[in-house]
């Protein structure tokens, strides 16, 4: 099963008997943060409609990368359960080893034009999986519902 | 798939993973299933899930998998470990990130018949007025530093300051509220985030149903609890909401960044720990009893909101009042007899329930001759159990029962070839209203996900963990 909003980068959706993972990939690593972001966004709202009408900044650090990608997540999710914004698009704009930051383009959401899929409690590290691909980066996370 | 460990059953109830020092286990493993549900078990990760706790530096007696075992991330839900509470560690991930997610019991003085004949009516006065936070905020509307007094004080503050009738606190799992409660190790972005959804269902597998009482197994202990055979009861499932969340992914992040430094390396980076006694161990607990008492400040609120749509359908004389709530993702302090020695740990009950036998001290009187109310829900159209605790959970469990029935399909699995209106309407068709914010929501938790309830229900009163009080059946479903 792929990501259903065609806005969204493809991701794929990773079985998991309580929860609810996603592989995810990037020409770059910038570019699989990015994607990563999207797919999360789009496994807890619809977000067709959702305009990029403000921009909002993101941060996050780690000592190492899988972990900064599981913080980069979990940044994106208390700005959209803690602060109620429904984003559109992510860009990352530094990126270094222990260090991201980037903005997310998007709204207030608005539930009747944002519905609901499920309410994402965090990423976690369980199977997490962050590897170079051919294609450029490759990563499997799991978020608990 | 075949197991890449060695598993024996002791007496069909109970089975045993031997310790292997070469996975770094420094206990054995011992799990509560019956010979159906062990092969069902067998299907996922959570054995050796059970096995990666059982690494854990400090760990007392065995690594317990109870028969709703699953997997989780990091510990198994259905899992307990008790941890020395001197020399041993905390895990975050052993509570999971809804700290505190529990049930609360409420009896009404409504029978069965009356309340069928406007169900529907009721499932969608309860849908407006309790909301489950997904699209909307809840009602309750509190202030920053108000927000710390809930942390503080828990089910308490919300009474006293109007959400709940007094004997509210009286019966719920440490008078809900913990005492070691620090609102200053609660981060700001986790009181941002949880502030609004005090007073919010949530979504996953959290619910609110209208259920009745179908049968008792032992009417003295139903008795007790104040319950007949067709009495309506409703049971409410959530917890401490973004609150909870954030607190669990501040302390793993923090945990993983401090675990080098206390030389602990782990097969799972999910079971990110440190020394219960460390500067982070303390101040994680601090802040998950915080946690704690804002589910249960959540869970009362919760209940204060069911009270006037319930009269505002069946009219001023309709009655709620709480039987018991208990928490079944917590690590509690507690004492203990192990081989003989009375120890204090810090119980780690990740989908499990603590189920006191009669006598305790920390039941509440009207209880202690029974023994601690045990709160099982199964699923939204099956049927949910209440136990009551029995001395083979001191004996073996620390204390400890089962919290539900257990997943045995994923979510896509449950998802894939239905709809919900479909689910909707099989559901109609058993006397069952479901009202859901998310159409994924229904179809997610559709009964054939579950493990048969009855038979985790079997394994823990066979075993002499829990007794069987009374069975229940739902009516009226309402989802996140």
């Amino acid at each position: 099963m792929s990501g259903r909003d065609p806005q969204t980068p493809e991701f794929e959706i990773l079985e998991h008997p309580a929860d609810i993972g996603f592989r995810v990939r990037g020409q770059t690593l910038a570019q699989l943060f990015e994607n990563a972001a999207a797919a999360l966004q789009s496994i807890a709202v619809e977000s067709d409609e959702v305009r990029a009408a403000e921009q909002f900044a993101l941060s996050a650090v780690a000592p190492d990368a899988e972990a900064l990608l599981v913080n980069w997540l979990n940044e994106v999710l208390f700005w959209s359960d803690g602060r109620g914004i429904a984003f559109r698009e992510f860009r990352v704009q530094e990126l270094e080893p222990t260090h991201v930051s980037g903005i997310g383009l998007g709204e207030a959401r608005d539930p009747a034009r944002h519905r609901a899929k499920l309410i994402v409690k965090a990423a976690t590290y369980h199977q997490l999986k962050l590897e170079r691909s051919p294609e450029g980066w490759l990563a499997e996370v799991f978020l608990d519902i | 798939m075949a197991p890449t460990f060695q598993i024996e059953s002791i007496d069909g109830l109970r089975y045993r993973i031997p310790r292997n020092a070469e996975r770094g286990m420094r206990t054995d493993v011992r799990v509560y299933a019956s010979p159906a549900l062990i092969d069902q078990i067998m299907k996922d990760r959570s054995l050796e899930q059970a096995m990666n706790v059982a690494t854990l530096p400090g760990i007392v007696g065995s690594s317990l998998a109870m028969p709703d075992i699953h997997q989780g991330y990091g510990f198994p839900i259905g899992g307990v470990a008790a941890m020395d509470f001197e020399t041993g560690v905390v895990s975050p991930g052993g509570v999971g990130f809804d700290i505190n997610c529990g049930v609360r019991l409420v009896r009404t003085n409504l029978i069965e018949k009356d309340v069928r004949a406007r169900l529907r009516e009721l499932v969608n006065q309860v849908f407006r007025d309790v909301p489950c936070g997904t699209g909307s905020s809840g009602f309750v509307r509190i202030q920053a530093k108000e927000l710390d007094h809930v942390l503080a004080k828990g089910a308490r503050w919300m009474i006293d300051n109007g959400y709940g009738e007094p004997s509210d606190a009286e019966y719920a799992e440490a008078g809900g509220a913990l005492a070691g409660a620090d609102p200053d190790c609660v981060s700001a972005r986790a009181k941002e985030r949880g502030r609004p959804q005090l007073g919010t269902l949530g979504s996953g597998n959290h619910f609110l149903e209208i259920q009745f009482v179908e049968k008792l197994h032992e009417p003295s202990a139903a008795a007790a609890m104040g319950l007949e055979p067709g009495q309506v009861v409703i049971l409410i499932h959530s917890g401490s909401r973004g609150l909870g969340h954030q607190v669990c992914t501040d302390y793993v992040a923090e945990m993983n960044g401090a675990m080098q430094r206390y030389n602990i390396t782990l097969p799972d980076r999910q079971l990110a720990c440190a020394p219960a006694q460390s500067r982070e161990g303390q101040a994680y607990l601090k802040a998950m009893q915080a946690a704690a008492n804002f589910a249960w400040a959540n869970r009362q609120a919760i209940l204060h909101f069911l009270r006037p749509a319930f009269r505002k359908v069946f009219g001023e004389s309709a009655r709620l009042s709480l039987v018991y709530d208990v928490c079944h993702n917590i690590a509690k302090r507690e004492f203990h007899q192990v081989a003989g020695e009375r120890r204090e740990v810090l119980v780690h009950r990740k989908g499990a329930t603590r189920a006191f036998p009669p006598g305790h001290a920390e039941i509440p009187s009207k209880y202690r001759a029974i023994g601690q109310p045990v709160l099982v829900p199964g699923s939204m159209g099956t049927a949910s159990w209440i136990l009551a605790g029995a001395e083979g959970a001191m004996q073996e469990t620390f204390g400890s029962v089962c919290h539900g029935a257990g997943r045995l399909l994923s979510r896509t699995a449950a998802a894939k070839g239905r709809d919900a209106k479909q689910v909707e309407r099989k559901l109609e068709e058993q006397g069952i209203i479901v009202r859901s914010e998310s159409r994924q929501g229904i179809v997610e938790e559709i009964p054939e996900a579950y493990k048969d309830v009855d038979e985790v229900i079997d394994v823990v009163d066979r075993a002499g963990l829990a007794r069987k009080v009374a069975r229940l059946r739902p009516m009226g479903v309402i989802k996140g």
